[in-house]
């Protein structure tokens, strides 16, 4: 089980998704979204996938963490606005024993940030928004 | 002299919101490599040096600049995606 929602996400499907009885040791990862008050106050984030890719990469990294950890592993990545503190990534993974379930949940989640097109829109308390994409350009303050 | 071909490109991020649609479609000599495409989109897309760490996508999987493009392909150009 791997992909994409603009629904609020439901770790509890995707631990299902792996358990296993001859799985031993299962964990789980949220990536939420953080405030940055010292920085500049989030409110949310808004994500933006290449859809097509996203999904081949992510069934791939579930796949490698198969082949690597003998583990079985969902991971279920948002679309559209996520508000701060709420997650915008979740992962589960079981395998036989704690070490490889541990090792594959970091491995998936590590990888899934280097490899899924997955862009973000920050907004943040001021009303401004800005696209994190690399590009240069002014950022485009929405606050009037 | 052999006529253009058209490939669809795909746009996300900053260059959505700057075109105003998810997609654009370039008239471009065959053989054309990927990795010239930015020069060829529409002048509000394309002003600035292309992102250094700009990457591509040819019919939903990773290519590099220099792979040649053919009548009817998708190229995505695929922005730097900040991890965390």
């Amino acid at each position: 089980m791997t992909g994409l929602t603009a629904s609020p996400l439901d770790l509890a499907a995707l631990i299902l998704a792996v358990s296993d009885p001859e799985h031993g040791g299962l964990t789980s990862f949220l990536g939420c979204i953080r405030r940055e008050d010292a920085i500049r106050a989030v409110v949310a984030i808004e994500y933006q996938a290449y859809e097509e890719l996203t999904e081949t990469e992510l069934a791939t990294v579930a796949a490698e963490a198969a082949s690597r950890f003998g583990a079985t592993v969902a991971c279920v990545h948002r679309t559209g606005r996520v508000e701060v503190g709420e997650p915008s990534v979740a992962v589960a993974v079981s395998a036989p024993h704690r070490p490889e379930a541990f090792a594959a949940c970091r491995y998936v989640i590590d990888q899934l940030k280097i490899r899924a097109p997955i862009w973000k829109r920050m907004h943040y308390a001021d009303g401004a928004t800005e696209w994190i994409d690399g590009r240069d350009r002014v950022a485009d303050g929405r606050s009037a | 002299m052999s006529s253009p071909i058209s490939v669809t490109v795909r746009l996300f991020a900053s260059l959505r919101e700057a075109a105003g649609t998810d997609r654009v479609t370039l008239s471009v000599a065959p053989a054309t490599p990927v990795g010239a495409l930015w020069s060829h989109l529409p002048e509000a897309l394309s002003a600035g040096a292309p992102p250094a760490a700009l990457r591509y996508a040819l019919n939903h999987e990773w290519t590099l600049p220099g792979a040649p493009l053919r009548d009817g392909d998708e190229v995505a150009l695929v922005l730097p995606v900040s991890g965390g």
